[in-house]
């Protein structure tokens, strides 16, 4: 049973496809990320699958049902940007936002202080929200998304405008979650925090899946084709379009992308013949470069 | 239901606890007291100074009686005098509004010559005096009597002095047929107009100034409440909307149930502030106000109580309803001011209206104003105030008002939903209607 399938989903304002045609499969479990650039129809559809808006057409299932309202109460959400009163007290609006999702008052006072105290918040319980800052901010709302010990966890752009250390702690209740079986969805248009994050990937671009499924799969899928050269001296042998099909210079180490059928040992001697090699490691494409190739021949 | 009611929960104790809760429950109450009954009692004072007259008339006989109507008959006091001593009277000047506010000296002078109006526009000059009557036979003739004097008087005075001078000549004249003393008094003794209403065979005492201040609380509680909650509730969805809050709420519940806890969440606050006000009246302003009104009782009817009631609170929800779809469309505070007035206005029409249809409550205008739903918690209630319409009509207006305020709140539910998520730019009418389309589940 998934815990979530989207089937052909769209969703249009106006003239304005925001989704077109989108299925996804979530399984129990996993880490999934949402990738696209910005404007691609993320949030779009984030809202859809968890009710907040309703598709033109296509078909949402949840738990291995049609999404119904009472999903609702095992999924808990983190909004793009903060989703909080800001009037309001830190520890009384996570007591209310899980009594919303169907727990008692005391159960819910209980553990958002057990969320506060992991998550560092603990001295900040009696303040407004405007008072805290904006890492604390997002803690608190993820403390809020996860209060009632939802099922599946959905979050839009959790780790936008955080400083290092809070996208770290994050991070670690990210896997906590994971490690305690739970599912997990986020959105994000920085496709290395996928990357490291993610189990399965759906990459949308213009409303529409570019590339679905298993992370891992999808990497095999595009094959060893990349290079990293550390070397000193002439470059000559990037030049050779045998060997060659286009680099990235970085300053401190170039990523080669090898020319169809070229063998990678072909290029080392090449590289060596005229430059000094420090490093030559053969490396799976970066998401980002699935990212473009895909949306390339989407395009072409 | 549950988060209704949680959502009510929150709304009426967030606002609860803020300071401008309780700044704004004691500050009314101030003001009203600074602007109504501050003044009340000023007018309700002596002027300390007595005004010092002469009346100049042909006979002494006729001199002397304007000056017996002068200083021994009431006068209204209506008149603030900015030179009043306030601490003097404060106390006993609860229930002497019969006695003038002012003493006057009468000197009666019964040479109406020029050279004794010469004298007597010196005397007023130099201050030994403060004006002079010139009721001279010709004056009397004609009706047509002048006061000189340096300070020319309220308005209210001045038609109390031509009471005064009216009878003065009325009983001049009857003397001057052989008519005196109790037998003249009797015959100008004026008529005192009762009202009886008959219902059903029922006679009751028609209350007039009690039904009239039954409405104009009512209507002045109602247009605080649509202005200081409807705002509120509209600056509420804004905020939500502005700082996403209601994405959260709506992963959790509905628009509609959303929307009905807000609005009573803020409907319940207004009430208790009211109802606050209402104690705080009961304990300090009311003795005060029923002693000022102690000519009229103010009595009001267990059914104008019961229409205060029903009728204030639908008034309410159907228009803060309206604030609260406005909030859902604009995108921010600056819009929703321009959005305030277009609110309003039925209310204020309704306003406009309360005179005519006081004065004619069974007008076909009148009954069917009365019927319209942005109108009827005014003006209906106005009608059960002043004279209670047949019953088909208050539950027609009542049905009408119910079944009105259930549209706005699916439809706004509706907006509600769908402008949330959109940002930017405001709406135009025909995407509104569009969105009301899409927003079907």
């Amino acid at each position: 049973m998934n815990t979530v399938e989207l089937n052909k989903i769209r969703k249009s304002y106006d003239e304005f496809v925001a989704v077109d045609d989108l299925s996804l499969v979530i399984r129990p479990g996993e880490v999934y990320g949402l990738l696209g650039p910005n404007g691609a129809g993320k949030t779009s559809t984030l809202r859809m699958m968890i009710g907040i808006t309703v598709p033109d057409s296509g078909m949402v299932s949840m738990f291995g049902e049609p999404l119904r309202r009472a999903h609702t109460q095992r999924l808990g959400y983190l909004p793009e940007e903060r989703g909080l009163y800001k009037k309001m007290k830190v520890l009384d609006q996570l007591v209310f936002l899980g009594e919303l999702k169907g727990l008692s008052g005391h159960d819910a006072a209980r553990r958002a202080g057990q969320w506060c105290e992991r998550l560092g918040l603990k001295e900040w319980t009696g303040k407004k929200v405007e008072e805290l800052s904006k890492g604390m901010q997002q803690k608190a709302q993820f403390i809020g998304a996860v209060v009632h010990d939802p099922q599946f966890v959905v979050m839009d752009e959790p780790f936008s405008g955080l400083d290092p250390a809070s996208a770290m702690v994050l991070k670690d209740a990210f896997l906590e979650l994971k490690n305690a079986g739970k599912t997990l969805l986020f959105s994000t248009h920085r496709m290395d925090t996928a990357e490291r994050l993610c189990d399965s990937i759906c990459l949308i671009n213009h409303g529409r899946a570019v590339l679905e499924g298993d992370l891992g799969k999808i990497r095999a899928g595009y094959g060893k084709r990349n290079v990293q050269i550390k070397y000193e001296g002439d470059a000559r042998f990037l030049d050779d379009p045998k060997l060659v099909q286009s680099f990235n210079d970085y300053g401190n180490y170039v990523e080669v992308r090898l020319a169809t059928g070229a063998d990678p040992q072909e290029l080392l001697r090449a590289a060596t013949a005229c430059a000094r090699v420090n490093k030559f490691e053969l490396m799976e494409p970066s998401l980002e470069e699935i990212f473009l190739e895909a949306v390339g021949k989407a395009n072409a | 239901m549950r988060n209704t009611w949680l959502i009510i929960q929150r709304e009426y104790l967030e606002r609860v606890r803020q300071r401008s809760f309780l700044v704004l429950t004691l500050l009314l109450p101030a003001i009203i007291v600074g602007a109504f009954v501050i003044p009340s009692r000023l007018s309700r004072m002596k002027n300390s100074k007595t005004q010092r007259l002469v009346v100049v008339t042909s006979t002494p006989q006729f001199g002397e009686i304007v000056r017996q109507q002068l200083v021994t008959s009431t006068k209204p006091g209506e008149e603030a005098s900015p030179d009043a001593d306030k601490d003097k009277d404060k106390d006993k000047d609860a229930d002497d509004d019969d006695k003038p506010s002012r003493d006057y000296a009468i000197e009666v002078d019964s040479n109406s010559s020029e050279p004794e109006r010469t004298a007597l526009r010196n005397r007023v000059t130099s201050g030994d005096i403060d004006g002079y009557l010139w009721l001279s036979d010709d004056a009397v003739a004609a009706r047509k009597v002048t006061y000189y004097g340096r300070e020319t008087g309220g308005f209210m005075e001045k038609s109390w002095l031509s009471g005064q001078l009216d009878r003065a000549i009325l009983l001049e004249e009857l003397a001057q047929r052989g008519v005196g003393g109790a037998q003249a008094d009797e015959l100008l003794k004026p008529v005192k107009l009762e009202t009886m209403h008959l219902e059903a065979g029922r006679e009751t005492k028609a209350n007039d100034r009690g039904a009239f201040f039954a409405v104009l609380i009512m209507v002045m509680l109602l247009y605080m409440a649509v202005i200081f909650y409807g705002v509120s509730v509209m600056r509420a969805v804004l905020e939500e909307k502005n700082s996403r809050v209601m994405e959260v709420m709506l992963s959790s519940a509905t628009s509609t149930e959303l929307m009905a806890g807000k609005l009573i969440g803020v409907g319940a606050v207004g009430l208790t502030q009211i109802g606050i006000w209402i104690v705080m009246a009961g304990v300090y302003a009311l003795p005060a106000l029923a002693a000022s009104a102690s000519t009229g009782e103010i009595r009001i009817a267990p059914l104008t109580l019961a229409a205060f009631a029903l009728f204030f609170l639908f008034g309410y929800f159907l228009y803060s309803s309206i604030y609260a779809a406005v909030g859902a469309v604009i995108t921010s505070e600056q819009e929703g001011q321009q959005l305030q007035f277009i609110i309003l206005l039925p209310l204020i029409v309704a306003v406009f209206m309360m005179g005519p249809v006081m004065r004619a409550p069974d007008s076909p205008v009148a009954v069917w104003t009365s019927m319209v739903p942005f109108f009827s918690p005014v003006l209906m209630y106005v009608r059960i105030a002043v004279q209670p319409p047949p019953v088909w009509q208050i539950a027609l207006s009542l049905v009408l008002l119910v079944v009105t305020i259930a549209g706005i709140l699916i439809l706004c539910a509706r907006i509600y939903r769908i402008g949330i998520l959109m940002y930017g730019k405001r709406p135009t009418l025909p995407e509104i209607v569009k969105w009301l389309k899409y927003a079907k589940g």
